[in-house]
C-alpha cells in the first residue's frame, strides 16, 4: 500500500516531466531558424512544392495547435514519421524532389524500436566492464583509507574522469584495431563490435563507481556493527561482501540515477565515433538532419526511460536497505 | 647560571597549557586550502597545471608560428621523436601544415575560458536561486526546487545538441547551454546549506535587531555558505571543458578556423592511419590539463569535507 502511493505519485511527477520535455523540444524546434521542409523535399524543389509539403505536414498551423495535435497522436501511440528517413533505410541525400525512395517514410517508433536494443546491449556490456574496473578499486580503496589502495583508486578515478571519450575511442582504435588488429571497431557486424565502444563507455562510468564506493565503503567499515560482526566470529571476507558491500552499494545506486543523464551523453558520442547503429547515432543524425518528429520522439522516449529508471533505482535502494524511506 | 637564561618560560613554570590552536581562528577557506596543500595529489595537480598554463601563455607569444597559417610543404610532419620531425613543430603539423602544439595551446585557452565562464555563471545562478529557496522557503522556494528536479531528469545532452545544432553555436550560446545543465546541483547544495545556516542563533539575533531578509542573506548566510561550494566547483570546470570538447567534436562547439580541442580532434580523425598525431596529441594535452584540474578539485573536495566535519 505504501509502495503503491509512492509509485503513483512518482509516475505522475514523471509524466509531468516528460510533458515538459516534449513541450520544450517542440517549441525549440519551431522557433529556431532552418526550414526542415526544404531539406525534406530537396533543395531544388520549387516553392509551391515546399508550401504544399508543409501544409500536408501541418507545419503552417500555430505552434500550440501543432503541439496539441502532437499530444493527441502521442496518446494514441503514434509518434509520427521521420521527415527524412525512408522505410527501406537507404541514405538520405540528392536534391531532386520526386525521388521515389522518399515516398514512404519510416515511423519514429519503428526507428527507435530498431535501435534501442542495440544501445541497451552496449550499455549493459559497458556497465559490466565498469563494475569490473570500479568495484575492486573502490572496495580496496575503502578498506584502506589513506593507504596505497586508496591512493591508487583516487589517481585512477581522476585519470579516467579526465579522459575525453571521443579521444579514448580514437586512441583505442589506433592501438587495438589498426596496430594490433585484435578487435574490430567501426560499424556493427556481430557482438565483437560491442567490445571497444563498451570499454570506452566503461572508462567513463568507472570513476563514479570508484569514488562513491571508496567513500561509502570506508564509512560503512567504521560502523560499530562491523566490529560486532567480527566479535561474533564472522570472517572478514564474509563481513566485507555480505554486510559492508551491501550497505555501501546503496549510495552507488543513487549516484547511478543521477549520472544517467551524463551517461546518455557518453552513449551518444561513443556510438557516433564507432558508427554503432544504436539510439545515440540515430539521435546525432536526427539533430544534424533537423528531423523534427524523430528528435521529439527520441526526447519523449528517453526522458520516459530516465523517469522510470530513477523510480526503479529508488525502489531498489529501498529493497536493499529497508531503513530508507521511499519519499 | 647561563642555562636558566635560555630556558623557555614554559619549562620554568612546569608543563605549559596547550598553545591556543592558531588554525581554529583562521577562516574556513583558509583551513581548507591549508589542508589541501598537505596532500600530494593537490601539489602534483598544481604543479602540472602551472606548467600547462605557463606554456599556454608563453609559447604562442615566443614562437613566431601563426596558428592559422597553412604551409603545404610542412604538411603531416610527425611529432618530435619520430622520423622526419623537427624542433620548429615539436608536436608535428596537421593536414594543412599548421602547428599542432600552437593550435592545442590556443584550443586550451578557449576551453579554459568557456569552462571557467560556465562554472562562474552556473555558480552564481544556482547559488542565488538556492539561497533564496533555502532562506525564504515558501512557495517561491518550492517552485525553484521543483524546477531544479525537473531539469535534472531532462537528458541535457539531447537538449544541448538540439539547441546548438539548429542555431549557430557561438561562445555565449555554448556557455549558456552548458550552464543550464549544471545549475540545479548548485541550487540544491546552496539551499540545504542556507537552511542550516539560517537556523543559527546569530541570524535570529540579527533579525531581532531589525536586519532585513536581504541583508541577512547577503551579509551573513551567503559568506558562510558559498566558499565551501566554490571549492567543489573546481571539479565542474573540468567537466564543462570535456562537455565543450565533446560538442566541438560533433561540430557544435567553437567553429573553425578558431581551433578548439573538439574540432582539431574531429579533423584529425580523418587522417588516423597516416597521421595519428593530429588527433591524439591535442587530446593528450587536454588529458593532462583535465587530470591536473581534477586532482586539484578532488583534493579540495576532500579537504573541504574534512574541515566541515570539524577535524
Amino acid at each position: 500500500m505504501y509502495y503503491l502511493g509512492f509509485l503513483v505519485r512518482r509516475l505522475l511527477q514523471g509524466a509531468l516531466i516528460v510533458l515538459l520535455v516534449a513541450m520544450l523540444i517542440f517549441t525549440l524546434m519551431r522557433v529556431v531558424p532552418g526550414d526542415p521542409v526544404r531539406l525534406m523535399v530537396g533543395g531544388m524543389a520549387p516553392d509551391s512544392v515546399v508550401q504544399q509539403a508543409s501544409e500536408r505536414l501541418g507545419l503552417n498551423a500555430p505552434i500550440p495547435v501543432q503541439f496539441g495535435r502532437y499530444l493527441i497522436r502521442l496518446a494514441h501511440g503514434d509518434m509520427g514519421e521521420s521527415f527524412v528517413r525512408p522505410v527501406n533505410g537507404s541514405a538520405v541525400g540528392g536534391s531532386t524532389y520526386d525521388d521515389p525512395s522518399r515516398a514512404e517514410r519510416a515511423a519514429v517508433l519503428d526507428l527507435v524500436a530498431q535501435t534501442l536494443p542495440m544501445t541497451l546491449q552496449l550499455a549493459s556490456v559497458a556497465f559490466i566492464f565498469a563494475l569490473l574496473i570500479g568495484v575492486p578499486l573502490g572496495i580496496a580503496g575503502g578498506l584502506h583509507p589513506g593507504r596505497w589502495p586508496d591512493k591508487l583508486a583516487f589517481y585512477a578515478g581522476s585519470l579516467f574522469v579526465s579522459m575525453p571519450n571521443f579521444w579514448l575511442g580514437i586512441v583505442l582504435t589506433i592501438v587495438l584495431s589498426v596496430q594490433l588488429g585484435w578487435i574490430p571497431s567501426i560499424g556493427y557486424q556481430g557482438f565483437v563490435y560491442t567490445i571497444l565502444p563498451a570499454i570506452v563507455l566503461a572508462v567513463e562510468m568507472a570513476p563514479f563507481i570508484i569514488r562513491t564506493l571508496t567513500v561509502s565503503m570506508a564509512q560503512v567499515m567504521s560502523e560499530p556493527f562491523i566490529d560486532a560482526g567480527t566479535v561474533r566470529g564472522i570472517s572478514r571476507g564474509q563481513m566485507i561482501w555480505r554486510h559492508a558491500f551491501r550497505n555501501a552499494s546503496v549510495p552507488l545506486l543513487n549516484v547511478f540515477g543521477i549520472q544517467l543523464s551524463g551517461l546518455l551523453g557518453g552513449v551518444l558520442i561513443v556510438e557516433f565515433i564507432f558508427d554503432y547503429p544504436g539510439l545515440g547515432l540515430l539521435t546525432v543524425n536526427a539533430v544534424l538532419q533537423r528531423d523534427f518528429p524523430l528528435i521529439q520522439g527520441i526526447a519523449v522516449i528517453t526522458s520516459s526511460i530516465f523517469v522510470l529508471i530513477n523510480i526503479i533505482v529508488d525502489l531498489a535502494a529501498a529493497a536493499i536497505d529497508p531503513r530508507l524511506e521511499t519519499v | 647560571m647561563s642555562n636558566t637564561m635560555t630556558t623557555p618560560i614554559g619549562k620554568l613554570y612546569g608543563p605549559s597549557l596547550p598553545a591556543p590552536d592558531a588554525r581554529r581562528y583562521s577562516s574556513v577557506p583558509r583551513r581548507i586550502l591549508n589542508r589541501a596543500w598537505t596532500s600530494w595529489e593537490f601539489r602534483i595537480g598544481v604543479a602540472f597545471l602551472m606548467g600547462v598554463l605557463a606554456l599556454t601563455v608563453l609559447y604562442p607569444a615566443f614562437s613566431d608560428i601563426d596558428p592559422g597559417k597553412a604551409a603545404v610543404s610542412m604538411r603531416f610532419k610527425p611529432p618530435i621523436p619520430f622520423e622526419g620531425s623537427n624542433w620548429a613543430h615539436p608536436l608535428g603539423t596537421d593536414q594543412l601544415g599548421r602547428d599542432t602544439l600552437v593550435r592545442s595551446l590556443i584550443g586550451l585557452r578557449y576551453s579554459l575560458m568557456i569552462g571557467i565562464g560556465t562554472v562562474v555563471l552556473m555558480f552564481i545562478v544556482g547559488c542565488a536561486l538556492g539561497l533564496v529557496a533555502g532562506f525564504r522557503g515558501g512557495r517561491l522556494g518550492s517552485i525553484i526546487m521543483r524546477l531544479a528536479d525537473a531539469q535534472l531528469s531532462i537528458p541535457m545532452i539531447i537538449l544541448a545538441i538540439t539547441v546548438l545544432g539548429v542555431s549557430r553555436p557561438t561562445i555565449p550560446a555554448i556557455v549558456l547551454v552548458l550552464a543550464l545543465s549544471g545549475w540545479p546541483l548548485y541550487a540544491r547544495v546552496a539551499r540545504s546549506a542556507a537552511l542550516a545556516e539560517s537556523k543559527r542563533e546569530a541570524v535570529r539575533g540579527a533579525r531581532i535587531l531589525g536586519a532585513s531578509d536581504w541583508r541577512i542573506m547577503l551579509l551573513m548566510v551567503a559568506p558562510a555558505v558559498l566558499p565551501p561550494i566554490a571549492f567543489v566547483s573546481v571539479l565542474d570546470i573540468a567537466r564543462m571543458m570535456i562537455f565543450e570538447a565533446t560538442l566541438g567534436f560533433l561540430g557544435l562547439g567553437v567553429q573553425p578556423p578558431t581551433p578548439s580541442f573538439g574540432n582539431i580532434i574531429a579533423d584529425g580523425r580523418k587522417y588516423l592511419i597516416n597521421a595519428w598525431w593530429i588527433a591524439t596529441m591535442p587530446g593528450a594535452f587536454l588529458l593532462i590539463s583535465l587530470t591536473s584540474i581534477n586532482l586539484i578539485g578532488s583534493a579540495l573536495e576532500r579537504a573541504r569535507n574534512a574541515v566541515l566535519k570539524g577535524n
